[in-house]
């Protein structure tokens, strides 16, 4: 498939998956407060810093605010200038898909384009500010339909696997930062606290995940168990492991297709990323510590998005490296073996 | 306060073409003459169908299918000093309706004139008999613009120049069709013809149903083949792409469009590079051959090593790929100088140049004032013409002359003298009407067609075509940038 357009598939569901995941985040940020004494220092601070927008912040609205919960929910979810702003990741959601319309089923452009006419229009701005709830619950209900819709309306071929890809990659970096926020909270100790306790809940709810660890973990409810079921069960959709299973599984398939002579930088750097992780468990983390684990695996997957954005879609202006593939393949012999339906050598 | 109320009860119950009056002097597509008795026999089921409803039911039909369109993001971009914003391309829900054996007359002669502009052009380009002959004076066809000495000696796949041509016709004031000008270049609209259709069949199926409009639902398909069959290499699947300026473009829905209507890539220039005279696309598996590319861009842009060196959507090295038949481009390059107004006076004369025939489709009546008589008929009677210049486009170097004031006369009489080889000039014509619906219920609107013509190994036309209608009353342009719109386009069998 056409590079550029494997990068809009991509890149569509790494912007979905954002809006899914903030979505959830904030909700449960904002109803959860109610269930954390007072006394926890930072709520909200955290958000910003993860999503790497802390000096934006700092300097557009100013440190005083980091605690307000409604200056910083319109921060994350409608500043335009934010480009991780729900709005932000909205509208490059709806540009990527609206450049590959050609790729994507009908279906899936009219769902990506309803939910732009409304969460860029007044009725949703009137549902923020009446019922916070719902609202969350419906930019997350989008997110949701569409993947769903996406499995039952499109080819699943390569175009395909670049949007699930995406999604994988993405899931596994912001679990991983989403249990940052939080890591404090998930260290192993002696006693817990019910602020403890709460934060775990808050954990699992923001990655739905509540219901889903209380039907696997045979443990009590504890920070170990917690990292431990976010981080290696492979069997929950959104913890880190079944999201590395998924995209080491993706890549393979993409690469199959692919010439052998072009060399996969993403499946090294996959390898490096999968390696360091799958000899741990959870004691490891922990010794290790899960702040130092979790960074370790944001920067592995950003440095496999680099290897995959390398192989399947260099920068236009690198020409050189695509005319030097050319060179290195055997070159159509014949005008009738052109037309030939197989893949280009 | 209260009277306004009074009538809004009064027009809710109002039938749709109730008081409708055609204009003076005007063909009107529905109406023969005053009152419901004078339809059509082709529009007589439509009519009888849309008296059935009132403005009431009506005004609900047109928001549906509105939202529809907005939804579906069927819209083109408009920009300005506050952004972009995204409109969609009005459309009025009284279908404009043609009588079937009629349509054949057209078909005919739109399928004969695309055959002699084909002619043409591989004449100009190759042995360019009829500029030798004196058919068509050599000097307009080097002063065009839009001719490309750089393509001389190359002949495109098969022959065919002109896959895809929009014909624009319009009805006098005696309802026969003429064609307005031609369109050889990169043509558009097609997708709202398609869509357009799709939401007619949502808002009334049950007048479609009655109704046997000709299907246009084949247009992708007869597209991708006449692709296929002009794409070179043998058998086996042709890769095809549709090559598109880019997202920020107006017409970017309907490159996405076509590209999924017909299944292939849709692909900008920087998608694609060329490497010993073969196209490749940038592909996740590496480069793949490319042997069709139905392109959007303009012959300026196609190509910075033969024509603009600065421009960014083109493909280096495209025209060589082309040239050296590995590649088909669809349309041909260099095809405008057959749909330059100053050649399309001679249209008639190619017809019996290469076909031998007499023309089937008439054309508006035009004066060369490149020839003397012609041009002194012109200057003593300036006010009755519309005059235009040849090398300019959209409106531009145009004098409408039973509207222009004494001062525009003088200057354009000025501009004559000096250059006559640059104009030609035609008597306005009373674009015929068709019912319309404004905010003041059905009036009578101004509207063309621009039917579509597909060429592979044989010429297809599309059935009807896009109808555009000039919203404004009393306006004569039709474009959608200057308050046009569209209709959809029915040939119907009259009495069924």
């Amino acid at each position: 498939m056409i590079s550029r357009v494997a990068e809009s598939c991509f890149w569509l569901s790494r912007y979905l998956e954002r809006i899914d995941t903030w979505s959830r985040v904030l909700d449960v940020n904002s109803s959860f407060r109610l269930d954390i004494p007072q006394s926890t220092p930072e709520q909200w601070r955290p958000l910003v810093i993860v999503l790497g927008q802390e000096a934006d912040f700092l300097e557009r609205i100013g440190a005083e605010h980091f605690e307000d919960a409604e200056v910083v929910q319109r921060y994350l979810v409608w500043d335009e200038t934010n480009p991780s702003s729900i709005l932000s990741a909205a509208r490059a959601v709806r540009e990527n898909a609206r450049t590959i319309r050609e790729v994507i089923s009908v279906e899936m452009w009219a769902l990506v384009n309803e939910f732009w006419l409304w969460i860029n229009g007044r009725s949703a701005r009137r549902l923020f500010d009446r019922d916070r709830d719902a609202f969350y619950a419906r930019v997350n209900s989008h997110c949701l339909m569409f993947h769903g819709t996406r499995y039952s309306t499109m080819l699943h071929d390569t175009p395909y696997s670049f949007i699930v890809l995406g999604r994988a990659v993405e899931r596994a970096g912001l679990v991983a930062r989403v249990l940052d926020v939080h890591h404090h909270a998930l260290r192993d100790r002696e006693e817990t606290s019910p602020a403890d306790a709460a934060q775990w809940i808050a954990i699992l709810r923001s990655c739905s995940a509540y219901e889903p660890f209380f039907k696997l973990s045979s443990s009590v409810l504890s920070g170990a168990a917690v990292a431990e079921f976010m981080l290696f069960d492979r069997t929950f959709p959104r913890s880190v492991m079944y999201n590395l299973d998924r995209t080491g599984g993706l890549l393979q398939q993409i690469l199959r297709e692919r010439p052998e002579a072009l060399p996969p930088a993403s499946q090294t750097a996959f390898e490096r990323v999968i390696g360091s992780f799958i000899q741990m468990d959870v004691e490891d983390v922990l010794e290790v510590g899960l702040h130092e684990t979790l960074t370790l695996i944001v920067d592995g997957v950003a440095q496999l998005c680099d290897a995959i954005e390398y192989d399947f879609f260099p920068a236009i202006d690198a020409v050189a490296p695509l005319g030097r593939r050319i060179e290195s393949a055997p070159a159509p012999a014949s005008p009738s073996s052109d037309s030939a339906p197989a893949p280009a050598p | 306060m209260a009277a306004s109320k009074g009538s809004r009860a009064d027009s809710v119950g109002r039938k749709l073409f109730e008081g409708y009056a055609p204009l003076d002097d005007t063909w009107d597509e529905f109406f023969a003459g005053q009152g419901q008795e004078a339809v059509r026999p082709a529009a007589q089921r439509v009519a009888d169908h849309l008296n059935a409803l009132s403005r009431a039911d009506f005004r609900r039909l047109k928001r549906l299918a509105d939202d529809t369109f907005l939804r579906s993001g069927i819209t083109f971009t408009l920009y300005d000093e506050k952004g972009s914003t995204e409109r969609i391309f009005p459309f009025d829900l009284i279908p404009r309706v043609i009588d079937a054996r009629e349509w054949e007359t057209v078909r005919e002669g739109i399928v004969q004139r695309i055959r002699a502009l084909n002619c043409f052009l591989a004449d100009v380009y190759g042995a360019q008999r009829i500029l030798e002959e004196g058919v068509v004076p050599r000097f307009l066809v080097e002063g065009s613009k839009a001719f490309r000495p750089e393509l001389m000696g190359i002949r495109p796949p098969k022959d065919v120049w002109v896959h895809i041509a929009g014909v624009d016709l319009i009805r006098d004031g005696e309802g026969r069709f003429v064609v307005l000008e031609d369109n050889l270049r990169v043509p558009s609209g097609v997708s709202y013809v398609l869509e357009n259709r799709e939401t007619m069949k949502k808002t009334y199926p049950e007048v479609f149903r009655d109704s046997q409009v000709a299907a246009v639902e084949s247009y992708p398909h007869k597209l991708r083949e006449a692709m296929n069959a002009v794409a070179p290499g043998e058998g086996g699947r042709k890769r095809m792409a549709v090559l598109t300026p880019g997202p920020y473009n107006s017409a970017y829905f309907e490159h996405s469009y076509l590209a999924r209507r017909i299944g292939c890539a849709l692909v900008q220039g920087s998608d694609l590079f060329v490497d010993r005279d073969r196209v490749y696309a940038r592909t996740t598996n590496g480069p793949t051959p490319i042997d069709a590319i139905y392109r959007r861009v303009d012959d300026d842009f196609l190509d910075p090593k033969v024509f603009r060196s600065d421009s960014l959507m083109g493909v280096e090295g495209l025209i060589g790929a082309w040239a050296a038949g590995n590649v088909a481009i669809v349309n041909a390059v260099g095809n405008g100088v057959a749909d330059d107004k100053g050649i399309y006076p001679f249209v008639p004369d190619m017809i019996r140049f290469y076909l031998d025939e007499e023309i089937l489709l008439p054309q508006v009546e035009t004066r060369v004032c490149a020839r003397e008589d012609d041009c002194r008929q012109v200057l003593d009677h300036l006010d009755e013409y519309v005059v235009k210049s040849v090398n300019e486009a959209g409106g531009y170097g145009m004098l409408m002359g039973p509207s222009a004031s004494k001062r525009q006369l003088k200057e354009f009489r000025k501009r004559i003298e000096a250059d006559p080889r640059n104009f030609i000039a035609q008597p306005r014509i009373e674009l015929s009407s068709c019912p319309t619906w404004t905010s003041k219920g059905v009036e009578p609107r101004r509207v063309d067609l621009r039917p579509f013509a597909v060429t592979g190994d044989d010429t297809w036309v599309l059935p009807g075509g896009l109808t555009r209608v000039a919203l404004r009353k009393g306006s004569y342009v039709v474009n959608s940038s200057q308050g046009g719109g569209s209709k959809d386009t029915w040939v119907v069998e009259a009495g069924r």
